[in-house]
């Protein structure tokens, strides 16, 4: 029954205060200081190449979640938006760099947007009348349309080597000509910052409300005046828009786009980035980016089965924790309140430290297996963990078992005792 | 003339293939509600199991087998994933099939490796069974219409006249009602979702040799199952059997007949633009229908879901 | 003689080769209070359903204020000024309390479908929200998820959702289903409070809340209307009271 904001309902003061923007403009403040700082923690080209994708997979996800998360439409072809307002960028850019025109690279991306919104409108024309599983075959059907078109029509797509172009084609703007990484970062941070704060409004406006209304009862929403199909139709609209954006700053950062931007794989990445995150909530898709990207770049290098972790991670949200990760945190919020979080960080560190342990065993295990199966003959030896050791003899098999067992074992002796701390941090009164 | 009669032939394989394929999806989305994204990654296993017991025990074996192994996954994919992420809604549980199809993707790739196997044709069905204008019918096609077809009969034989059909047919449109009449409809949840993935793995063991054996089969075949059900009308198997068809001989005929598209457009009247290279139409004018042969299905589905959203025979939104 | 608010006319709907509802004839003036009764599976639903257009009649016409409603969607029906309620609690359970009145002002306060303005910045939609919450005395509430409110509760949320936006013309289905006594008599005080100068049409089963409320009742028997008239004289036709009435009065009292 608390609430954060105390609010006495027959003082309108106060009731004004109790929705207004001013509540929430800390995060984002501390998100654009974030963001205008990292480059010089994180100083490494590689670093800023990954920055920059990460924010980039941001404006998708979020643009992606204003359909699954906001508006309850799953979308299995989302990529050929970004994908699309990608490529008409890179035309532009030729364009231009052919024909001289003074169009600055900041503004970009917009282009790439209205393109995005434009598909948007047509496709969404006939594919918005359901929400459900019509709404998603329609999604995969034309999103794998439109990949495969993108082979044919070699004078859009490119065909095999795609489309590449030069984004220091034009005039310097304001004497800065985009030729080094970091200045490609701040330009997809601004537009990172921008789009973020316009979806987050969208979500405060009459149809973005809406959208919520009619993802959680369609039927209700008609008989509040409104139709569930235009509702679909804008949210969609909008979605294609910053889909395009992001494709435009991915055409800016990559100068290149191929067909493979536009394809199932890529659609079905943004779904799992997204779903990773957490629909539920604005900043979800936001956390969902950041791990996927983090995971992708450095987990790959790492290890050939990373995409086996990954699924097998994707898997388990789905169906362990359908909130995503920031529901996972968001899960903490009562405990916080009561100012009992506090008693959960032991009973955490005693189950999730060994299960951790124990889950890297396993994947020791399945790194080995397959050493021994597809590892060139002759080639025994194997790097894990920092050691290099023969694959093909028993001791580290035994070691990896070992590990594994006795972490999960551990972890799941203590599970009970965690489970009684989360009770206790979430009933309010008692000693804490 | 003759080529005619191959194609239709060729065109009958692919869509009996298909339909096999489409059946299994329809049945379990008419019962459950569900979509199973993986649909065809139990295809793909199907394929991977059969040549695996072909290498020891001979195809006979593995056509036998391997779809049995498939449908026990199945049932327990139904039993311990999808039943679990059920309570969420229709959403997550498409999302959990489809990081299902990811995953099976991925195991494949761990299990096999990244190439195609060389799961070949049995040497007793290795021949010519007879010619047409001097094009060969290899024996193998044959043997899949007959198998397709013979499984269908069973299929339908089994729906329509036992007790254990009559039951699972009751089910798809109320299963609440089957439950409080004392039938079991968990179960039947799990067995109508095994058999229809162990119709997948047939699919899968007879396609195998022909259209190759590599962890991508799922994803080619995979969407086209999804277009041939949308076209046919989510939940009904005779749409799935006319879309099926339609689709196999469509594709079928469209590569065979190289029909260039400059021609169409010259023949309506419209003259070959001259600068071709320049122009930003020219893969407009210079695409052939063996190019386009395979985007044809997902060209009809937007067609059909323009002018007639419910598909050939589906029900209204279900 | 003024238009009447809601006319029915040879309105009749079939399923397949199931008829439910055979031919209904009515006319309800503005500001009537109107209940419809009738024994399960008279299609009182039916008849609710055909009217908001969740389905096309098979025969007859609907007019709202004159206007015949063939061929409109809910959406459009409900900006003509007609509102309904469903007999099986339909809020948005994800949302606070507060945010389901809102979305109802919406369209009424014309904001369509804007994506530039702010709701929260609208000191119209703030105050209109809490006006009505203020009238189902669910203000303390205002705040929490819809969900967890308890079931009266959420009935009464369903009657502020349905009369925010305004409508002229209300119809509730069984908005007292499941409710104790005592729920009963508040929900039908809030219902007779907030629909004063409004056209209200009801189908109930609780014959205490029919008869309190009720200017007219309409019996609905098999799909036909047996009998309409004022309470008094309902309850002492003979085909309503062998239809119908006769075990259920005994009931009441």
């Amino acid at each position: 029954m608390t609430d954060q904001i105390t609010t006495h309902p027959s003082k309108p003061s106060e009731r004004m205060r109790a929705g207004s923007l001013t509540l929430t403009v800390g995060p984002w403040v501390v998100a654009a200081i974030a963001l205008m700082i990292m480059p010089y923690i994180f100083t490494s080209n590689s670093a800023l190449t990954i920055m920059n994708q990460m924010w980039i997979t941001v404006i998708f996800a979020l643009a992606y979640n204003m359909l699954l998360g906001q508006g309850g439409m799953l979308s299995f072809g989302h990529a050929v938006y970004m994908g699309l307002g990608g490529f008409f960028c890179m035309h532009i850019m030729n364009y231009v760099e052919d024909f001289g025109l003074a169009l600055p690279l900041p503004l970009l991306p917009l282009f790439g947007g209205l393109f995005g919104m434009g598909f948007a409108m047509i496709i969404g024309s006939f594919s918005t009348s359901g929400a459900g599983t019509r709404f998603a075959m329609i999604s995969l059907g034309v999103g794998e349309l439109i990949a495969a078109c993108s082979v044919i029509i070699v004078a859009f797509f490119g065909g095999e080597e795609g489309i590449s172009g030069d984004r220091t084609y034009g005039l310097p703007f304001f004497g800065i000509e985009f030729l080094k990484q970091i200045e490609v970062y701040y330009l997809i941070s601004f537009w990172l910052m921008l789009s973020a704060l316009l979806m987050y409004l969208f979500s405060r406006t009459p149809v973005g409300r809406m959208a919520n209304a009619v993802r959680d009862n369609p039927e209700r929403a008609q008989f509040l005046g409104y139709s569930a199909r235009w509702v679909r139709f804008y949210s969609f609209c909008a979605s294609g828009f910053f889909c395009g954006i992001a494709g435009g700053l991915f055409a800016i950062s990559y100068e290149i786009l191929t067909e493979e931007n536009l394809n199932a794989a890529s659609s079905g990445v943004i779904l799992l980035v997204t779903f990773l995150g957490g629909v539920g909530f604005f900043f979800g898709p936001i956390i969902g980016a950041i791990v996927f990207t983090l995971l992708q770049t450095v987990l790959s290098l790492q290890t050939e089965l990373w995409a086996i972790y990954v699924g097998s991670l994707f898997l388990a949200t789905v169906m362990f924790f359908p909130g995503g990760l920031a529901g996972l945190m968001m899960m903490h919020v009562p405990a916080v309140r009561l100012g009992k979080a506090g008693g959960l960080l032991v009973p955490y560190v005693k189950t999730l430290v060994p299960a951790a342990i124990g889950v890297l065993g396993i994947c020791a295990l399945i790194e080995m297996v397959f050493h021994v199966r597809h590892g060139a003959t002759g080639d025994v030896e194997m790097t894990l963990f920092w050691t290099t050791f023969d694959s093909h003899t028993v001791l580290p098999w035994i070691i990896a078992a070992l590990v594994a067992v006795v972490g999960i074992g551990i972890a799941k002796a203590t599970a009970p005792g965690l489970k009684e701390a989360w009770d206790e941090a979430n009933t309010p009164g008692g000693a804490s | 003339m003759e080529l005619i009669l191959v194609n239709i032939i060729d065109g009958l394989v692919t869509g009996l293939l298909l339909f096999m394929l489409s059946a299994g999806l329809t049945l379990i989305f008419s019962m459950m509600g569900v979509l199973n994204f993986a649909h065809a990654s139990f295809y793909m296993l199907g394929a991977y199991f059969a040549y695996q017991i072909s290498i020891a025990l001979g195809f006979w074996v593995g056509l036998l087998v391997a779809p049995l192994i498939v449908g026990v996954m199945g049932a327990g994919v139904e039993r311990y994933g999808l039943r679990r992420v059920h309570q969420y809604g229709h959403v997550p549980e498409l999302i959990f099939t489809f990081g299902l199809a990811l995953l099976i993707e991925e195991l494949v790739q761990f299990i096999w490796g990244k190439n195609q196997m060389p799961y070949s044709i049995p040497e007793v069905l290795d021949f010519t069974a007879f010619s047409i204008a001097g094009n060969s019918i290899p024996a193998f096609k044959i043997f899949m219409i007959f198998t397709s077809v013979g499984i269908f009969i069973g299929l339908l034989f089994i729906l329509t006249k036992t007790r254990v059909g009559m039951i699972i047919q009751a089910a798809l449109s109320y299963p609440r009602t089957v439950e409080a009449l004392g039938h079991n409809v968990p179960l039947i949840f799990m067995g109508v979702f095994g058999v229809g993935t162990a119709l997948a793995g047939v699919a899968g063991v007879i396609a195998g040799p022909v259209l190759g054996t590599f962890p991508g089969m799922a994803f080619v075949l995979g969407s086209i199952v999804f277009v041939t059900i949308v076209i046919g009308g989510l939940g009904s198997l005779w749409g799935a059997l006319v879309a099926s068809l339609l689709i196999g001989w469509i594709t079928t005929f469209a590569k065979s007949y190289n029909i260039a598209m400059s021609d169409i457009l010259n023949g309506l009247g419209i003259a070959t633009p001259e600068n071709m290279s320049e122009n930003p139409l020219r893969d407009l004018w210079t695409v052939t229908s063996p190019q386009i042969a395979d985007i044809l299905p997902y060209i009809l589905m937007v067609l059909i879901l323009i002018f007639r959203p419910a598909g050939l025979f589906g029900k209204r939104e279900s | 003689m003024s238009v009447p608010a809601l006319e029915l006319t040879g309105l009749k709907k079939s399923f397949g080769k199931a008829e439910i509802i055979r031919g209904i004839d009515l006319s309800i003036g503005k500001a009537e209070r109107h209940a419809i009764i009738g024994p399960n599976g008279a299609g009182k639903s039916t008849l609710f359903n055909l009217i908001t257009a969740r389905f096309p009649p098979t025969a007859g016409t609907v007019k709202l204020h004159g206007e015949d409603l063939a061929g409109l969607e809910p959406y459009q029906i409900n900006r003509k000024g007609l509102s309904r309620s469903f007999q099986i609690t339909n809020i948005f359970p994800a949302m606070s309390v507060f945010e389901n009145v809102r979305c109802a002002l919406l369209w009424a306060q014309g904001y369509k479908y804007s994506f530039w303005n702010l709701v929260n910045n609208s000191r119209g939609l703030t105050e209109g929200a809490d006006a009505i919450l203020d009238q189902i005395n669910l203000l303390e509430r205002r705040n929490l998820p819809a969900g967890t409110l308890s079931y009266a509760e959420q009935r009464a949320l369903e009657i502020g959702i349905t009369i925010a936006g305004g409508a002229d013309v209300i119809m509730l289905d069984e908005p007292t289903a499941g409710m104790s006594h005592s729920e009963t008599d508040y929900i039908t005080d809030l219902i007779m409070k907030v629909t004063e100068g409004k056209t209200l049409i009801m189908v109930e089963h609780d014959m205490g809340v029919v008869f309190g409320l009720a200017d007219r009742i309409s019996v609905l028997v098999y799909g036909e209307i047996i009998a309409t008239n004022t309470p008094e004289l309902v309850r002492a036709d003979s085909k309503v009271q062998e239809a119908y009435l006769g075990a259920a009065l005994e009931e009441e009292h």
